[in-house]
Parts: structure tokens; sequence; C-alpha cells
């Protein structure tokens, strides 16, 4: 016991490190530039947990980031770059919205699950596609994934404009869900969606299915050397096929949760690159579900901490752009990469 | 190694006449005489990963313009300490000095600007690039310091592959070379900056004999053009063939150098393993004739063709009987990749049939082939046998799962599966192993240790193995190939593939000789002596030699 937790210290240690070495210089940034640096790193910091509501909107924050990086993670451990989450989780959330909308007078007991289930299967879809045609026709991934990212945010946004859209309402906005449908909040926590608890679930067990199951090892195996899954005896490119298929589900998912839990309804410009900041999450995560989900809170904060910096002194939340930069690069250096040489 | 030995004058050349089959002592006065001086000491170098000490104190002294050949058990620190050496490793501690110099080798890059280039045991290559551009890879000649210039790049590779007579081509994909091609690429890619002191990582040990030798009279002409040269096997012949001195490692240290012409290949497989080792093989026992008993694995007709419509395999019959080693002996490249490949399930036949037992199985994946009794050693671990970056139990587990018993209701049983990869890695003598570590942080015969203790662990009923020993120190070769007996004896119908000649004849039942993707005659073990293998494998016809 004693052992493993001082190898999970060692193992966090550098992350840690990373980002106390982030903090510091983004304090003496804001130092330089701001009247107030205290109160602005006060407000970067700690505003998020001032007021239930400010906690809320975090959870709210964290939440998708979550999703679609513990989904990544699968399609890291499979070996593909899947750059794809945004437009998973834009058809995910296109998804949801269209069987709320169209099968409406539905129990939401049938309703819910319907939802969801459409946003699985959309964005599971939208991560099969890229699969497929990496497995079989060797189509770079990271290609295929952002051309697919545009062709479902000009789709998506063309139902929101068009057929789908509220005609009172201001903005390329779809009719709301019924109220049925809608999530209800964590108890204790008003408006804080229970998608988030969702998140923590399935990051969790993400991990057992990973690390606990032979799929899992057989993912991993693929990812590592496909070549090597194929001797074991193991269908290597038909999982490659399926952790993109899960990779995608987890976005669209997190779509639908949006929809359900915090959107009610579709927005055209809903995710300010959620899927952009989960890769850089899962990246950061070591690729590892469980802290997928951790470093996803460390975004959140930051995310919305910075708009309260900026409401509250004259620092510009740019900053946080800055920082999260930052922190990649800790993240990221090695002094002496360990090194396989037989 | 002693302290007070460290102190000693530290060429360690045997001078003295020896007392036959006495011990040698292990360090000696320096003897006078030796012209060049040492253009590499490495003095007291220690290094010490996470779990385990690679080498302890370890001082090598290397002549100008000498093949100092260095051998030791798998995992003595042999590849540690070249590495070290290139710039890879940092020490510990202990110094590196060049012509007397001390020096810091930062990283490979500071290492050949010391004039030090280094072949590794595993290939470095970039399979989609060519050879040219392998050759230049991060230090391709420019124009105007900015473009690559493609041009210079592949003159310039086109006059070194002259320089040492290399057949090759530098507009080649890497992917389409051979290994023995390959090989060379990693030679003179060594050699590009003129590299002063070249080092060989086991670059025998995924040769053929005829590679090899041209590979010594490489390493020769380099001697005369004034180069020195480190090189590293587990082959003896190749150390008397080659060397000027040779120095012994174990367990992390080094216990002796000696001059060549002072050692037996018998003291340096004393010195390796601390014991004497004797080559198993297929006794014949008038007493007792070995017994065999059905047809376990039937080929009949097998005919593989490419893409350009090259057969790599033609009509290819033979079966293999319980109890039987039947041994397939070739030059590297007639159609033996192929024809492991074809009867593990991994690549499809255009015609014939497969048979396991009673059952059909031309069409059948590996899974369901490994349902029915199949063991598959891969011919290259890090290709097909492992995966260098997931742990060592993961490795060992992967096609055990459900045999052993990990599963419990469809999740990995982590106790059973690790005390499942202990006992195997006790039972194989896996040096260095520790649970939870990747399975590429192992030396390279470890790495083959692990994939064969896998293999073997579900006692198949078929066993394919494909250059079984392949970077295995002696001692190692001679329990891996007392396990593929003792899976025969116990009733396993084994398909030995192998270009060691020599562990062809001493293993197999029954030889078969591959050529040009056609297996023309099997011989019984009577009939097969290396000469007249020797002539099939060349394309003869043994009916009328
Ligand atoms: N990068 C690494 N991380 C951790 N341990 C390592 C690493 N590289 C080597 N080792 C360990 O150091 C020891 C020495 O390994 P090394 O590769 O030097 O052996 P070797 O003499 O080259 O053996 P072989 O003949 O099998 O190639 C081994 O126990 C190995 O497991
Ligand atoms: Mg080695």
């Amino acid at each position: 016991m004693l052992k493993s937790l001082r190898s999970f210290g060692l193992a966090i240690l550098p992350q840690a490190a990373a980002i106390a070495v982030t903090m510091f210089l983004g304090f003496v940034l804001v130092a330089a530039i701001a009247d107030e640096p205290l109160l602005a790193y006060r407000e970067l910091l700690f505003a998020n947990f001032d007021s239930r509501s400010n906690f809320a909107l975090f959870i709210n924050r964290a939440t998708p980031i979550a999703l679609i990086a513990v989904g990544i993670v699968f399609a890291f451990r499979a070996g593909v770059f899947n750059v794809g989450g945004e437009g998973q989780l834009y058809l995910g959330a296109m998804a949801a919205t269209v069987v709320a909308l169209f099968l409406s007078d539905l129990p939401g007991a049938m309703l819910l699950p319907l939802c969801l289930l459409g946003g699985i299967l959309a964005g599971g879809i939208w991560g099969w596609i890229p699969a497929v045609l990496k497995v079989r026709l060797a189509v770079d991934e990271v290609v295929s994934t952002l051309m697919l990212n545009f062709v479902a945010l000009l789709f998506t946004s063309y139902l929101v404009n068009h057929p789908l859209r509220d005609p009172e309402a201001y903005g390329a906005l779809s009719r709301k869900v019924p109220e049925s449908v809608w999530l209800p909040s964590i108890p204790g926590l008003p408006n804080a969606s229970m998608g988030f608890v969702a998140a923590v679930i399935l990051a969790i067990i993400s991990w057992i299915v990973l690390f606990r199951t032979s799929w899992g090892a057989e993912v991993r195996a693929a990812g590592t050397n496909i070549r090597f899954a194929e001797a074991i005896g193991t269908p290597g490119g038909r999982r490659v096929i399926e952790a993109m298929f899960v990779a995608g589900a987890f976005a669209g998912l997190a779509g639908a949760l949006y929809v359900l839990g915090i959107g009610h309804r579709f927005e055209q410009n809903f995710s300010p690159a959620y899927g952009l900041v989960a890769l850089t999450v899962a990246l950061l995560a070591r690729v590892h579900p469980i802290g997928a989900l951790l470093t996803s809170l460390y975004y959140a904060l930051m995310l919305n901490g910075a708009a309260y910096m900026q409401i509250a002194t004259d620092v510009p939340r740019s900053l946080v752009v800055l920082l999260t930069g930052l922190l990649v690069l800790f993240m990221t250096v090695r002094l002496r990469p360990p090194r396989v040489v037989g | 190694m002693s302290l007070t030995a460290h102190s000693e004058p530290l060429a360690s050349i045997v001078e003295e006449v020896r007392d036959t089959g006495a011990r040698l002592p292990r360090t000696k006065p320096k003897p006078a005489g030796d012209a060049g001086g040492h253009i590499l000491e490495l003095l007291g170098i220690s290094k010490s990963f996470l779990t385990t000490r690679a080498l302890k104190r370890v001082d090598l002294q290397v002549l100008a313009g000498e093949v100092h050949v260095i051998c030791g058990e798998n995992g003595a620190g042999k590849s540690t300490l070249m590495n070290i050496l290139n710039g890879i490793h940092r020490p510990d501690e202990g110094e590196i000095l060049i012509k007397g110099q001390r020096v810091e080798v930062g990283s490979p890059l500071v290492a050949s600007r010391h004039g030090i280039g280094m072949v590794h045991q595993h290939f470095t290559l970039v399979p989609s690039m060519s050879v040219a551009e392998n050759l230049f890879l991060g230090r391709n000649p420019t124009r105007y310091g900015l473009f690559s210039d493609r041009d210079a790049m592949r003159r310039r590779s086109r006059q070194l592959i002259e320089r040492y007579n290399f057949e090759l081509d530098p507009d080649t994909p890497v992917n389409r070379l051979s290994v023995g091609q390959k090989q060379r690429v990693e030679i003179l890619k060594a050699l590009a900056f003129d590299a002063e002191i070249l080092i060989l990582d086991e670059p025998t040990a995924v040769l053929t004999p005829p590679e090899v030798d041209e590979l010594l009279g490489v390493i020769d002409i380099l001697r005369k053009r004034g180069r020195t040269i480190i090189f590293i096997t587990h082959k003896l012949r190749e150390v008397k063939a080659i060397a000027d001195r040779v120095t012994i490692f174990r367990h992390g240290e080094s216990v002796s150098t000696y001059r060549i012409t002072e050692v037996s290949e018998a003291d340096i497989a004393h010195d390796m393993v601390g014991r004497q080792v004797f080559l198993v093989g297929r006794q014949d026992d008038p007493e007792s004739p070995r017994q065999f008993g059905e047809d376990l694995l039937r080929i009949s007709g097998v005919t593989v063709t490419n893409s350009a419509g090259r057969r790599l395999l033609d009509q290819v019959s033979f079966n293999v009987r319980s109890g039987e080693v039947f041994g397939m002996a070739g030059v590297d490249g007639n159609g033996q990749t192929q024809l492991a490949e074809v009867v593990a399930g991994l690549m499809p036949v255009q015609a014939g049939r497969i048979h396991f037992m009673d059952s059909d199985v031309t069409a059948a994946p590996i899974s369901e082939r490994m349902k029915l009794g199949l063991g598959f050693i891969p011919e290259d671990r890090l290709d097909r046998g492992l995966s260098a970056t997931m742990s060592i139990e993961e490795n060992v587990a992967a096609t055990n799962y459900v045999a052993a018993g990990m599963l419990k209701s469809g999740f990995i049983d982590v106790g059973v599966r690790n005390a499942f990869a202990s006992d195997r890695i006790k039972e194989f003598d896996v040096r260095g192993a520790t649970l939870g570590q990747p399975v590429g942080w192992l030396s390279g015969g470890n790495m083959q240790k692990i994939v064969i203790a896998r293999e073997l662990a579900r006692k198949p009923r078929i066993l394919v193995v494909s250059q079984p020993t392949r970077g295995l120190d002696i001692g190692a070769a001679e329990f891996i190939q007392e396990q593929i007996l003792e899976a025969a004896d116990n009733g396993a119908a084994v398909l030995l593939i192998s270009s060691e000649l020599t562990e062809v004849l001493s293993l197999a039942d029954r030889i078969g000789v591959m050529y040009n993707g056609r297996l023309p005659q099997v011989l019984r073990r009577d009939e097969a002596d290396e000469k007249t293998v020797g002539f099939l494998m060349n394309g003869g016809d043994a009916s009328t030699p």
C-alpha cells in the first residue's frame, strides 16, 4: 500500500512540478502587466469556488472536456491520432437534439435513453469512418478526422440555421428540447449537470476496460505493434476500429449530455474547441483515463478562472492560452527520454 | 571486480603460457609493445537503471587499429556500455578517454564528432525512406544551408557504397531490402561520417553464414584502413576469426581481456557463463530409437505468390509427426519467412492445403490454430514477437490469458497474471526482468527468452519456431534448444526454421532445405551432413551430386 502510494507519487511528480512552474511563471507575467497581480491570480485560481453557481459552471465546463479526452485515450491507445473530437461532439449534440425534437411525444423515461443513444451512435460512426479508412486503405487518420470535422460542423450549422432553427430565438439556435429529457442537477449543486457524474464513472470504467480486460489489452497491443497483435491471434485491425468507435461515441455522448444537461438546445457554436482542448488534455495526462479526468478539471479551472480574472482586473483572459501553452511545454519536456535500445 | 584489480594496469592481456585446462587469471600486467596505444579507454563505468545495476565499475581499453570483441551473457551490460560510449546513456560514474583526452559524450552527435559510429543491435532505419535518405538522416547535405541537396546526397551515398563494395541501390526504399542488406545500410550509416571507432552491436545475429563471412571481410578491410572496431557477438567462431583481443563481460563487470591467440573457444565460453557448456543435440541412442507418432502437421502443395506474381512458396509439401523435430534449413529469403507465416495463419495461400491433425486449417485464422495447439515463435522479436512498450507481464501473458486461467469472468486477474509471468521469468532465467517495466528495456537476448517462454507455456501440439536462438548467449541457447527438444519429446510436432545450419543439424530428426520457395528434398538426419545440406542450400540436387 505504502509502496503503491509512493510509486503513484513518483508518477505524478513531474506533472505536479510542471503545473507549479507554469503557475509561477504565469504569476511573474501577471505581476509584470497587472496593477493588482495578487487579485488577478486569486480570481484565476479561486473564483471558481466563490459560489455554488461558479462551481456549477466549472463542473459543466469540465464535463465535455473530460468525456472527449477519455474517448481520445481509447484512440491513442489503439495507435490512432484522433483530431476529430470536435466533429464527433457536434454530431452527437445534433443527433440528441433531433431525436428529442422529433420524438418529443414519447415519455421522458424512453426519450432520454434514445437521445443518449443517438448521440453515442452519431459520434461513434464519425469515429468509425476514419478508422475503417485507416485500417483498410491506410488513409492517414489525422487528415481524415480533421476533414470530417469540417463536414460535421458545416452540416450541423446548416441544420440549425434552416430546418431546426427556432424562429423566436435570436441567433442560430434550435428549438428547445422537451423538459422531460433535461438532465437533473447534481444534488446540492443547482445547475451543475449530472453529466459530470457520468464522466467520472465512465473514466473509471474506461480504466478498467483498458487495463483489466483482454479487450483492452488487445487494443493496446494493436496500438503499440499491430503485427505483434496479429501474431498473438487477435484481430488487430478490428480492435483499432472498435476503439475509434468508442472514442467517437464518447465525444458524441459529450455532445448529447451538453444539449440535455446544459444547453437544452443545439447552439451553433457551443464548443470553444473542446475537441482540441481534449486532445491536449489526453496527451498531458499521458494517455490515461483517470489522468484525463483530473487534467480536464485543471483546464476547466483555468478557462473559467480566466474569465473572472478579466472581469475583475485588467489582465486579458488570453493569458490562459499562454499558460496552457507553457504547461504543454513543461509537461512534454523530459530531461533524458528513456530509450528502447537492445 | 575488486578495487585492487582496478588499480592495476588494465590491459589485462594474458602473456604467460598457461597450463592447459587451468582457469585463466583475471588480470595481467600490461605487456609492452602493443602498437598504437589506447585510442579509447573506459574507466570505472557504472550505470543503474530503475531497479537494475547494469554496469558495475567496468573498464575497457581499446587499442588503435584493433578489432576488439566483447562477449558475455545476455544482459551482461554490453549494449549498455556501448550506448554510453555512443552518448545514448550517461554513466553514473567513471570516465571516458579518447586518445588520452577525457571527454563527455552527451549525445550520439557528440559521439560522431569524436569519431564514434555505432550499429545498434536492433535496426534503427526508417523503413519507408530510401537507402540514401537513411544514410543521411538528420544530417543531409544542404544547398545554401537550407534546402536538402538530394543530388549530393545520392552522389555521396553511391561513393560510400562503392568504397565498401556493398551491392546497394541508394534509391531503394529500406523496407524492400533483405535483412543482410539492411545491416549494410546500418554499417554505412555509421561510417558515413568517417568514424574512426566503429561499434557493431551483434551485427551477425541476423545474418546468414555467407553474409557473416562477408561482414567479417568488411571488418578486416576496415581494420586495414586503420579503423578501430568494437564488435559484440555471441558466436565464438566469429571471435576466433576476426578478433585481435576479446573482453568478456559477466553480470555487469568486465571479467577478463585476452589476446585472441592465447585463448580457445572453450575458455571464452567458460568465462562467459562461469561453467562448462555443452551444446545439446538429438542423440541417437541405438538401444531405443526415437518413436514418432502420427502426422500432426500436414502441408500439401502450398503455394504463395506475391503481388508481382513471383512464387514465394512453390508447391511445398511435407508432414511433421508427433515427437519429431523437422528442421528447415536454407539461405535466408528462400521462402522460410513465408512458410512460417503460412503455417501460423498470418499469410493466405494461393493453393494447397494445411492440416493440423484432422482439421483443415487452410483458411483458419491464427486464433483458431492456436486453439488447436499452435505455438508460434516468429523470427524477429521486435516485429511480431513483442510489443516493446507494453509491460513484461503483458507480453508474457499475451497468448496465455485463457489457457493459464488469467481471466475471471472477462476481467484480468492481475495476481494470477503476475504470478504466471514471474514463474516464466524464473524458469527461463530472464535477466533483469522487473514486472511493470516495458519489455523493450530488457537486453536483446532476454527479450528473445520472453517470446519463447510465452509460446512454450501452452504446451503446444504444433510448434513453429523461427530462429529461436538468435541473439542468445551460448548458455541460453543451450537451454532453449533443450526446451524445444523437450516439447518434441512430450509429443509436439516441431517445425524448426533456422539459418543456423549447425542448429538444424543438431536438433532435427528430418531436414528440409528450402531453395527459391521450393522444397525439393527432405533428408533423414543420418543422410544429412553439412556438405550435402550446404549443397542443397545453393540449389543443388542431392540425388545427382
Ligand atoms: N533502457 C533501459 N531501462 C532499464 N533497464 C535497462 C535498459 N537498458 C538495459 N537495461 C538493463 O540493463 C541490463 C544490461 O542490458 P544490456 O542491453 O546492456 O545487455 P547485453 O549485454 O547487451 O545483452 P544481450 O546479449 O542480450 O544483448 C539488463 O538487465 C537490462 O534489462
Ligand atoms: Mg545487447
